[in-house]
């Protein structure tokens, strides 16, 4: 991998060279209505970031993301409502897309990507659609210089900044970017920049790390009074908390509108299902959640996730007890997504923390 | 562009027979290569409308047409009720990893089918008749509601002439002409002529029978890991993907949907 340094003025030149060749996203801010509050200390900023098509932003808008943007990295991949095919008809041809270029991806995003990834690439068969889009498009990611109230990738050891999965990577330092090239991708979109690039010198180098340990310090003191349990104890506690009356509890504000699903990064599920366009049927593939009444409900009429407790419950053993044990690690990358779009407060890092409680202190069961 | 996982192959009605006044079977012709073991399972399309899970109900070995037996309880099945012959449907898969028929040789196999389950029984039957040999006894306790709701009726005797094969049935409710047993199908799962030493089971139908059922099999010391069930769930996209049929650690379309005991007796609610 090669670091270079960038000027900030030269950050549009980059972008401008990159959406020659690609369909470039870039992060625009956006003021949040409603400040969060935070009730221990720190000042944290409540604006979002929106991932845009270069070309259709103003070039003064575009910012450096500070943390991850509002929608999910995944929605770039698959789509919330897509036509998957035509029955009986030759797919040749189609696909031919001006390839995507994601700024804005942070490490959160990029642990995620691995569950994608894996659902859509592994197992029986690939997703040919999926691994074209995820194959050809170009992953510039950033470093976290801040964080949101509802971040917690570092409860679960992630860190706020890439070591892997990304093709260009921008780490903000004094008077401009670093810029780690980490893919053949990458390398031949830089060449033809090189005049902007000078190679990043150890000062630069060491000002970053620096930069990237104190965040890590400052969020896990933000998080500390969450108590958030450790990753190494999720699969344990919501398999013995099966029973737990935390679900049903959580569940009273939940109005179903499948916001924690759909914002999710990690979440997968889908329907295929089939529509009529211009006369003709087609395969249709909808982002599905199992918060969702029927999500389970089959033909006859039964419903193993009847209840919205036991859909809250779904949810979270699809994440700590489905995906450690076939995966080896959990389908939560700590965004805070979730925890953002609720319009019931219900906060994953509160349900894990009682669940932990309740086995681990016995003061807390019952 | 590479092979598109979510669509079917063409296949086309080439009979329809009436089973019971709720359930038909459907013999296609599929216009492609198509190839099951059986207890896998395919997804059966109608074009614009969508699509549902079954288990073809024939002989895996017959390669040119496959039949499914079919309830009519929701949208696509209450629309494939109404087709005709030489209608076109789509077939996806099969799915699934089937009946470990491996694990049954040399053993005795009580098969325990409840309603409509008996489809994807009738597919194991083929196979395990086709090499009746290669097992010591094959004993089939079937149940239905009503006689009216018994399906493969002409079959059922047929079978019950094979060599080192026995078949019982019993339903729920009778009517004046029946003469056979009333009573739930654990009724019939007494004085069997099967060595428990050495036997399977392999159950399958609604999942309340499957639970009784299964129950009634541990009492007369059936091992957890020789039984095996048939998971119903609602497998939308058949591949491990869409992420609709989870079961524990588990997706009843690539792990299942035959499953057995031993390995689904830990996880909560797996009847419901």
């Amino acid at each position: 991998m090669e670091t270079y340094f960038l000027r900030a003025e030269n950050l549009l030149s980059l972008y401008e060279h990159i959406n020659q060749e690609y369909e470039l996203f870039v992060p625009i801010k956006t003021k949040t209505p409603f400040k969060v509050k935070c009730e221990y200390g720190f000042n944290l900023p409540s604006d979002d970031y929106l991932l845009k098509r270069f070309s259709e932003v103003k070039k003064e808008d575009i910012v450096f993301s500070e943390y991850r943007a509002v929608e999910p990295t995944r929605a770039f991949f698959t789509h919330f409502k897509e036509e998957i095919g035509r029955y009986f008809e030759s797919q040749e041809g189609k696909g031919a897309q001006k390839p995507l270029a994601i700024c804005g991806i942070k490490n959160c995003d990029i642990f995620s990507l691995k569950i994608q990834d894996y659902v859509f690439l592994q197992g029986n068969e690939e997703d040919a659609l999926y691994k074209e889009r995820r194959a050809q498009a170009l992953i510039i990611s950033g470093d976290c210089p801040s964080f949101k109230e509802a971040c917690f990738c570092r409860a679960f050891e992630i860190n706020p900044h890439v070591t892997e999965g990304f093709d260009l990577n921008l780490s903000p330092i004094n008077d401009g970017y670093l810029l780690d090239v980490a893919s053949d991708k990458a390398r031949k979109m830089v060449d033809g920049i090189k005049n902007i690039l000078t190679p990043a010198n150890a000062g630069q180098l060491s000002g970053r790390a620096a930069k990237r340990d104190s965040v890590i310090k400052r969020m896990e003191e933000h998080l500390s009074c969450h108590k958030i349990p450790k990753k190494d104890t999720l699969q344990d506690i919501v398999l013995s908390g099966y029973n737990s009356q935390v679900w049903n509890e959580q569940m009273r504000t939940c109005v179903e509108c499948g916001g924690c699903v759909f914002m999710c990064d990690t979440c997968h599920c889908f329907l295929l299902t089939d529509d009529v366009k211009e006369g003709s049927p087609r395969r249709v593939r909808i982002w599905d959640g199992c918060l969702y009444k029927n999500f389970s409900r089959v033909a006859g009429g039964a419903n193993p996730l009847r209840m919205r407790y036991m859909r809250l419950r779904n949810r979270y053993l699809k994440k700590f007890d489905f995906f450690i044990s076939n995966l080896g690690f959990q389908a939560c990358c700590g965004c805070g997504r979730c925890i953002d779009v609720c319009p019931g407060r219900i906060d994953i890092r509160y349900i894990l923390r009682r669940l932990y409680e309740e086995k681990h202190i016995p003061a807390h069961s019952g | 562009m590479k092979k598109n996982i979510y669509l079917p192959i063409q296949a086309k009605i080439e009979e329809i027979k009436e089973e019971t006044p709720a359930i038909k079977t459907f013999v296609l012709k599929l216009e492609e290569e198509f190839s099951f073991r059986t207890g896998q399972f395919i997804e059966l399309t109608i074009p614009g409308l969508g699509e549902a899970p079954f288990t073809p109900s024939s002989d895996p070995s017959v390669k040119e047409r496959i039949d499914v037996t079919i309830m009519n309880v929701g949208a696509v099945t209450s629309r494939l009720h109404e087709m005709k012959p030489k209608e076109v449907l789509g077939v996806r898969g099969p799915y699934g990893k089937g009946y470990p028929l491996d694990k049954f040789t040399g053993k005795d196999i009580l098969i325990v089918g409840g309603g409509v389950g008996l489809a994807p029984l009738r597919s194991l039957l083929f196979s395990l008749f086709s090499q009746i040999d290669n097992y010591n006894k094959v004993v089939l306790c079937y149940g239905a509601r009503t006689p009216k709701d018994i399906v493969y009726k002409e079959s059922l005797p047929s079978w019950a002439k094979l060599k080192n094969t026995e078949v019982r049935v019993t339903v729920d409710t009778g009517d004046p002409s029946w003469k056979g047993n009333v009573g739930l199908v654990t009724t019939i799962l007494k004085d069997l002529p099967i060595d428990m030493a050495k036997a399977v089971s392999i159950v399958c139908g609604p999942p309340i029978m499957m639970k009784f059922a299964t129950l009634k099999l541990l009492e007369l010391g059936f091992n957890p890991r020789d039984i095996y069930l048939s998971m119903e769930k609602n497998m939308s996209c058949g591949l491990g993907k869409c992420g609709h049929c989870r079961i524990g650690k588990f997706y009843a379309c690539k792990d299942g949907p035959v499953f057995s005991y031993e390995d689904l007796k830990d996880i909560y609610d797996i009847w419901d």
